[in-house]
């Protein structure tokens, strides 16, 4: 194939390649040594520079649109080691504090690859702090202030369970997530993780001039190219301020939860969970602080109303008497002998007194446990399984933050991994009927429970926020949770009422917290507890004809619920409904 | 066809030493671009074991016998059609454009790697002896071939890549010395589309420019009429595609037509680029001294604006040694496409010389101002491992045929 040598067509290919060489050499001359003093000067005096504008989290609201949870800006300090001379951190220290291992940064950062990227001398300052710094702010070469919004909790709630924690982004999630830029804050618990994506702002953009060392010339005028800033979502919480409040003093000092809930909406009114932390100083935490409230024994940072699992006790028996009832097993008037407890196979089973001929609302009013073994050999396991499945033991509520636990709820199989197939019977589980045994619940599941009791059978899935206010339209959204139902006969149910509203006005165990004011029916219960005291377990709703709210509280080593756990309950009743004592 | 068995003689020194040379070159750039800034800071570490696996890739291919390619060339077409077809359905969107496939652990562009097997296909389709690209029908065959690969890679839509597919087949038809009349009929369709972007007189003048080229080549009536009928029937056709898209798809390709509509967007990095190297001076700011660069004027800078970093931080100096290490390959390519005697060998290192300059027209001459802003990476400077593996593979074919073919260039 001689006849193709392509001289010609390769002539053509080399002075296409010649001539553009050249006039890439010629442009190269031209924008680099004859108008290299033109664009020098631009790149030194005349650049344009992208500025950040802050954008606030949306700002949490409790049910009465009482601020819980805020914003403020802050200020913060940096300096760009290349431009900066450090002769002039005097002047600096005469207005604010500086950390000292940023100016050791500074100083060595001068003479380093990365001395252009900006060093935080001072973070988080308030604007009286930095009012005469701004001023220098053009005069010190590579000095620069910015603003950002950081949360404000200075609303008098702790609300840390609730609310949760911050964490600055991490590279990892920044690169799947393009609206946050690096340094943002990101929810690391609480609501703020859950509800992370209404409540994030999105930083706006400013163009300005600067000159090469970043001083601010000017904002550019087209200001069409100017991205506005979107401040995050608001949220409307289910939250009570003055109840959360009051519950929070009551468990100061105490370990445990308690959680307030409004069983026909599911709304939460308030939920505690102590020993708490202080969302404020969490963010200011170095990393050996962190790791010390981490491994700190009482574990702060759990949330126990959500994710601690107890043996519930007795609270948990009008389920059962509702169990039996329900399914036929005993009438309202069916007796029990209790002369202290019975005999089980080799094992005695006991009960705190000698109650004689008990019927059901006797039982609740005085928790006998005898009555309880009974009526548990009578319907047997499966009855007390499929109602304690339907109470929502074993698993999630489902409230809308992340942090919780599905506790244990015992079922065949469960019993045949542990005890082996067929080798157990209902009376080996004799003790699940008074609530302790493998049975481990949350406080939260608790609230629930008697929740669908008190609104007769049927509530809302447990949550904190009630609605979002967009922030671009200024509109309210509600939010809707699912509802949850048992289906149960609505006479039975109130006979069961009766008996826990007897607990606390008839002779039962918690007259101590009887009230003229309104009517609480509850249940007292005692979780054993291996390693201690008994942990204390107060559950009850109130008004008793009409309940408007659901309070599980559980305190941890102290023994009795009516002693210890009642009037904590109480307490909060009488703030919700705004009684005076 | 005779050997060399001494192993320095098989290596062409004047196409690898430039290529270190650039790649140095390169590694400098991304190493100062990078490494401040939060989300690329890894890319430097991520590169040079791209240029790892890419110098295994090239000494594989250099000393693979060159036949080889020739046999693969169908096979390798096929894969490349199949895999723009699969990233259209499949693909990930990055920056606007569909145009990836993403393995989890590591993601790859085929368009990049359809380069080269476009190249070895058209060098086979061509290099055969019975194809004369002056019979319309082996014209029209050639066409469509090259057709199916430029649409698929527009609906990504990555301009940039269509731009050098179409180079490629104009240069393909131009080696196979097709004559001035058969490249006119291949070229004036997309050329009146292209012009009718700028309204309906444009396209008139356009029109009318058209029937004087036909008086002109004075070929019978039917032929140029049914030439002229052609051209506005692709006009329609295409106004018609376009309708067919979905609104943000047309958006795409409308502004990939017109970038000067987002000025603070590429044209803000255009302006910023050229400051950066104007400002470099003849010596250069110095390594890691750019305050363009170090500042971050310009988004991005390490893939298509890395010229500016060499620009400003190496300056006139660093600029025109990269450029003549350019124009090293670019001669040295032209003249082994002239004087290998395999017309697949030759159609294969225009090929290469074709990609690998018009990548480097378009891309120095956005980031010097002489060119619009087309996404179009630099060759072994710009950060990328798809396109680092593909040039270094096509350097490796070029290897081995210098290998086989070294006493005759």
């Amino acid at each position: 194939m001689n006849n193709h040598s392509n001289l010609q067509q390769s002539r053509i290919l080399f002075w296409i390649i010649s001539v553009t060489i050249t006039i890439f050499s010629f442009q190269l001359i031209r924008l680099q040594l004859i108008d290299y003093e033109i664009y020098h000067k631009k790149s030194t005096n005349n650049s344009i520079k992208i500025i950040p504008i802050p954008a606030s989290r949306g700002v949490l609201f409790d049910r009465n649109f009482k601020v819980v949870v805020g914003n403020k800006p802050v200020y913060q300090v940096t300096v760009i080691p290349a431009f900066f001379d450090t002769t002039n951190f005097q002047k600096i220290e005469k207005i604010v504090e500086i950390d000292s291992l940023a100016q050791l940064l500074v100083g060595k950062a001068k003479f380093t690859y990365s001395r252009y990227k900006p060093i935080i001398l001072s973070k988080e300052l308030e604007f009286e702090e930095v009012n005469r710094l701004i001023e220098y702010q053009n005069e010190i070469p590579g000095l620069n202030i910015s603003i950002k919004f950081i949360r404000d909790y200075g609303y008098g709630v702790n609300g840390s369970h609730i609310f949760g924690y911050l964490n600055e982004i991490s590279s990892a999630q920044l690169k799947i997530n393009t609206n946050y830029e690096a340094g943002d804050e990101y929810g690391a618990s609480g609501i703020e993780k859950s509800y992370e994506k209404y409540l994030h702002g999105q930083e706006g953009k400013k163009f300005a001039v600067v000159d090469s060392k970043q001083r601010f010339i000017k904002f550019l005028t087209e200001n069409e190219f100017d991205v506005p800033a979107i401040k995050g979502n608001d949220l409307v919480l289910t939250i009570d301020k003055q109840s959360q409040i009051a519950a929070e003093k009551m468990m100061e000092g105490k370990k445990g939860s308690v959680v307030a809930l409004n069983p026909k909406t599911g709304e939460i009114i308030a939920l505690v969970s102590s020993p708490s932390f202080d969302l404020k100083s969490i963010s200011a935490l170095n990393k050996k602080e962190w790791r010390e409230i981490v491994n700190h024994l009482e574990k702060p940072l759990f949330n126990r109303a959500t994710m601690s699992i107890y043996p519930p006790g007795s609270s948990i028996k009008p389920i059962e008497a509702l169990a039996a009832y329900n399914e036929g097993y005993i009438t309202e008037d069916s007796r029990f002998n209790c002369s202290g407890g019975i005999t089980y196979g080799n094992h005695f089973f006991g009960c705190d007194h000698i109650h004689g001929s008990v019927d059901l609302l006797r039982s609740i009013e005085k928790s006998c446990n005898t009555y309880y073994y009974e009526v548990f050999l009578k319907m047997g396991y499966p009855t007390w399984l499929k109602y304690f499945k339907m109470f929502g033991f074993g698993r999630k509520t489902n409230v809308d933050i992340l942090e919780e636990s599905s506790g244990i709820l015992p079922d065949s199989n469960y019993y045949n991994r542990y005890l082996g197939k067929r080798k157990w019977n209902t009376g080996m589980l004799l003790s699940l009927s008074i609530g302790q045994g493998e049975l481990a619940v949350t406080p939260i599941q608790m609230a629930q429970y008697v929740a669908l009791i008190a609104n007769n059978g049927k509530t809302i899935q447990p949550h904190f926020v009630k609605g979002i206010i967009d922030s671009k339209s200024n509109k309210y959204n509600e939010l809707i949770f699912p509802e949850i139902k048992i289906d149960v006969d609505q006479q039975k149910l109130n006979v069961i009422k009766k008996g826990m509203e007897l607990v606390v006005n008839g002779a039962g165990t918690a007259t101590n917290i009887r009230s003229d004011l309104v009517k609480i029916a509850g249940k007292t219960g005692t979780a054993q507890n291996p390693h201690g005291k008994n942990h204390a377990i107060f559950v009850s709703f109130a008004p008793t004809e009409n309940p408007e709210i659901v309070v599980v509280v559980l305190v941890e080593n102290v023994g009795y619920g009516s002693t210890h756990a009642a009037p904590i309950a109480k307490k909060v009743i009488d703030t919700f409904l705004r009684l005076k004592e | 066809m005779k050997i060399k068995e001494n192993l320095i003689d098989k290596i062409d020194y004047w196409l690898i030493l430039p290529i270190i040379g650039l790649v140095i070159f390169g590694l400098l750039s991304l190493k100062s671009s990078t490494s401040e800034n939060v989300l690329a800071s890894g890319n430097f570490n991520k590169q040079v074991v791209f240029i790892i696996i890419s110098l295994i890739i090239f000494l594989i291919f250099a000393f693979v016998p060159s036949r080889l390619f020739r046999l693969f060339s169908i096979p390798l077409y096929v894969i490349s059609v199949l895999s723009l077809v699969f990233v259209m359905i499949f693909g990930k969107t990055v920056s606007g454009a569909k145009s990836w496939i993403d393995f989890g652990f590591i993601g790859f562009q085929p368009a990049e790697l359809s380069k080269l097997a476009y190249v070895l296909f058209m060098s086979f389709w061509l290099s055969k002896k019975n194809v004369d690209i002056n019979q319309p029908k082996y014209l029209a065959i050639t066409t469509i071939l090259s057709i199916i690969p430029i649409f698929l890679i527009l609906a990504e839509p990555d301009l940039g890549t269509v731009i050098i597919y179409s180079i490629l087949f104009i240069g393909y038809l131009f080696w196979a010395g097709i004559s001035i009349f058969g490249l006119f009929v291949i070229i004036s369709p997309p050329l009146i589309l292209f012009i009718s972007f700028f309204g309906s007189f444009a396209m008139m003048i356009g029109l009318i420019l058209i029937i004087i080229a036909l008086f002109y080549f004075r070929k019978d009536v039917f032929v140029s009429l049914s030439i002229f009928i052609s051209n506005i029937t692709g006009i329609l056709l295409f106004e018609f595609a376009i309708k067919l898209l979905r609104p943000h798809q047309q958006q795409r390709i409308l502004t990939f037509l017109n970038p000067a509509a987002d000025p603070l967007g590429s044209g803000y990095n255009a302006l910023q680029a050229q400051i950066a190297i104007g400002s470099g001076g003849f010596f250069g700011r110095g390594f890691m001294e750019g305050t363009q660069t170090q500042m971050r004027f310009i988004p991005e800078q390490w893939t298509d604006f890395i010229f500016s970093v060499i620009g400003e931080e190496f300056g006139f100096l660093g600029s025109i040694i990269v450029i003549i290490l350019f124009a090293i390959i670019f001669f040295r390519l032209l003249i082994l496409a002239q004087k290998l005697k395999n017309r697949f060998e030759s159609f294969v290192t225009l090929g290469v010389l074709l990609t690998l300059f018009f990548h480097f027209l378009i891309n120095i001459g956005m980031n010097i101002g002489l060119a619009p802003i087309i996404g179009i990476p630099l060759p072994f400077i710009s950060y990328g491992g798809t396109a680092f593996l593909t040039y270094s593979a096509m350097m490796g074919i070029i290897i081995s045929f210098y290998r086989t073919n070294s006493e005759h260039v």
